[in-house]
């Protein structure tokens, strides 16, 4: 979708109106697609804009296949119920629906496709039902969407989907995790290649107790990169399936 | 937003009148001049003349070394080289690929253009869509600029042109094909981009730091008497040699050690940069740069296979 349809859409809707009772405070990027996605990210529900939620990116993406986002909320922490980030102006907005349940802190690390510049947008629920909404902007020379793969010029990547390379790294009151899925995360824009990507991720404990669950869709780089902190030690399992049903399981020490 | 820019550029756009380039060869040695551009980032105001240039008067006639961003500077050089001198110019030289230092080809398309075997194959893969990101970056200086792939494959060793012998080395830290360029009449070492000074070094195509560094040390032991770096101001000591070593090793260590400590990539372009960089240009800008290029390995390098999948 380009930015006119885009605008051309959000300008159909009707305002929200029935969040009215919260003043949600100034928008800190310029956006002419905040209403829209009010309402098809959040359901016209109540927010804020709060800069406590920190969503962290380089002013510029200089590989638009792979932008580091960091998701930080942090100042949330035992409040948060989910985490939802897009970037705005991409064709395939949703990055990452992440729901810690417990033993994570509510922040997460994560690598994105950008089509063009775009504000991006990170909204943490909190337990009494408001939205946070974390916002920044990102510069793009573009096409990170429709770029072809780099997985698939290499020789043999079908043999290698699902391997994962991991590390625990001790930080303190919790350990880092940081994960890495060999995967092609097809978005379906990219030369009749159909959607084939990693849909849904989860983070168990020892005892098998979920610390996580999250929802991918294909604003996510190929080779996904995700990091965790994690509270308390022990083993930390990686459960993944992507939208052919392939199942892949990772431990780590 | 991209669409705000393009309606600025639109609403903007200088008279062609005004993009000239204006170049003024300076003489830094014994029939050496040279064209020395900004430690700038490529922007609309400067055309991208962010890079030095050169060429030698030789007895037999002018050696190019690098021909610039656009169409437009090679022609400007080609000028500024017939306003110097009566000589013909018989030979291009290019250090390596990027597209600051050969898209002024066009002007020369009369004479031999030689570079690295591995400089032509990376020009070749990625001519076009560096072009393109030049014209994004520049504007309308890069008008009618077209890659042209080097038509002669220069090797390793001495080159003799007229009463100039000229040591060109291959070496490859900085985009995996540089040429360095030794004039064993002068002592001019032309380093291309193996050498930055007072402008952060750039990464896109580099094997990696540590083989940087080591063409670092190959350069500093040549018989030069004056350095030429690919873009920074010239240098008569080994000053240029000492920043580029502090800085690649602390680079290589700062990702190094985030690497080892779990950091991701956005944590790694807020690092702080020493306080003894604070003259180099651009330095914050490179950083996000590099960890882009360089930190996927790093981080490689400290992560091991944990899926249970039947082959690991
Ligand atoms: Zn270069």
């Amino acid at each position: 979708m380009n930015w006119q349809a885009s605008c051309l859409l959000a300008c159909w809707l009707p305002i929200a109106a029935h969040a009215a009772a919260i003043d949600p405070g100034k928008d800190p990027v310029p956006s002419v697609m905040w209403a829209f996605y009010h309402t098809q990210m959040l359901g016209d529900a109540p927010f804020v804009f709060d800069d406590r939620v920190k969503l962290l990116a380089p002013p510029f993406a200089e590989d638009a296949r792979q932008v580091p986002l960091e998701i930080d909320a942090r100042a949330f922490k035992g409040e948060v119920v989910k985490i939802l980030a897009w970037a705005e102006l991409n064709p395939l907005p949703k990055i990452v629906d992440f729901q810690p349940v417990s033993g994570v802190l509510p922040w997460l690390s994560i690598r994105i496709r950008i089509e063009q510049a775009t504000p991006l947008r990170a909204a943490v629920l909190t337990r009494d039902g408001l939205w946070h909404v974390g916002s920044t902007l990102i510069d793009a020379a573009g096409g990170g969407c429709t770029a072809p793969s780099v997985v698939r010029t290499q020789p043999g990547w079908e043999e290698h989907i699902g391997e994962v390379l991991g590390g625990r790294y001790p930080r303190g009151e919790f350990s880092r995790l940081r994960l890495q899925v060999a995967h092609p995360m097809d978005n379906g824009m990219v030369s009749g290649i159909p959607e084939f990507f990693i849909n849904h991720a989860e983070l168990r404990d020892g005892n098998d107790q979920v610390l996580a669950r999250l929802e991918l869709f294909p604003a996510v780089s190929e080779n996904p990169n995700l990091t965790f902190d994690i509270e308390g030690a022990g083993q930390t399992r990686l459960l993944l399936r992507d939208n052919s049903g392939n199942e892949f399981d990772a431990a780590i020490p | 937003m991209r669409w705000m820019l393009l309606l600025f550029i639109g609403m903007s756009l200088p008279a062609l009148a005004d993009l000239e380039y204006s170049l003024k060869p300076r003489l830094i040695a014994q029939d050496t001049w040279l064209l020395e551009g900004s430690t700038d980032n490529f922007a609309k105001g400067n055309g991208g003349n962010i890079v030095n240039t050169a060429f030698i008067v030789t007895e037999r006639g002018v050696v190019v070394i690098d021909t610039g961003p656009s169409k437009r500077y090679g022609e400007a050089m080609r000028q500024a080289i017939a306003a110097t001198t009566d000589k013909p110019v018989i030979e291009v030289l290019l250090t390596h690929h990027h597209p600051d230092h050969v898209l002024g080809n066009q002007a020369f398309t009369d004479v031999p253009i030689a570079a690295l075997a591995g400089t032509t194959q990376l020009l070749r893969q990625q001519g076009d869509a560096m072009a393109e990101n030049m014209y994004r970056l520049v504007g309308d200086w890069m008008r009618g600029t077209e890659v042209i792939l080097p038509t002669r494959t220069l090797e390793p060793g001495v080159h003799s042109f007229g009463n100039h012998d000229l040591r060109v080395l291959s070496l490859g830290g900085h985009t995996g094909a540089d040429l360095a360029i030794l004039d064993q009449k002068t002592g001019v070492l032309f380093a291309g981009d193996l050498v930055f000074y007072q402008r952060a070094l750039t990464t896109p195509n580099s094997p990696g730091l540590a083989v940087w560094l080591a063409d670092i040390a190959t350069l500093e032991g040549l018989p030069w008497t004056l350095i030429v770096p690919g873009h920074g101001p010239l240098a008569t000591d080994a000053r240029p040699f000492e920043q580029m070593r502090d800085y690649l090793g602390w680079l290589d260590q700062l990702m190094r050690d985030g690497a080892a400590n779990g950091s991701d990539m956005a944590e790694m372009i807020r690092s702080p940069i020493p306080e003894r960089f604070a003259t180099i240009n651009l330095s914050r800008y490179e950083l996000i740069r590099s960890v882009s290029h360089l930190f996927p390995r790093y981080e490689r390098a400290q992560m091991t296979r944990v899926d249970s999948t039947p082959d690991n």
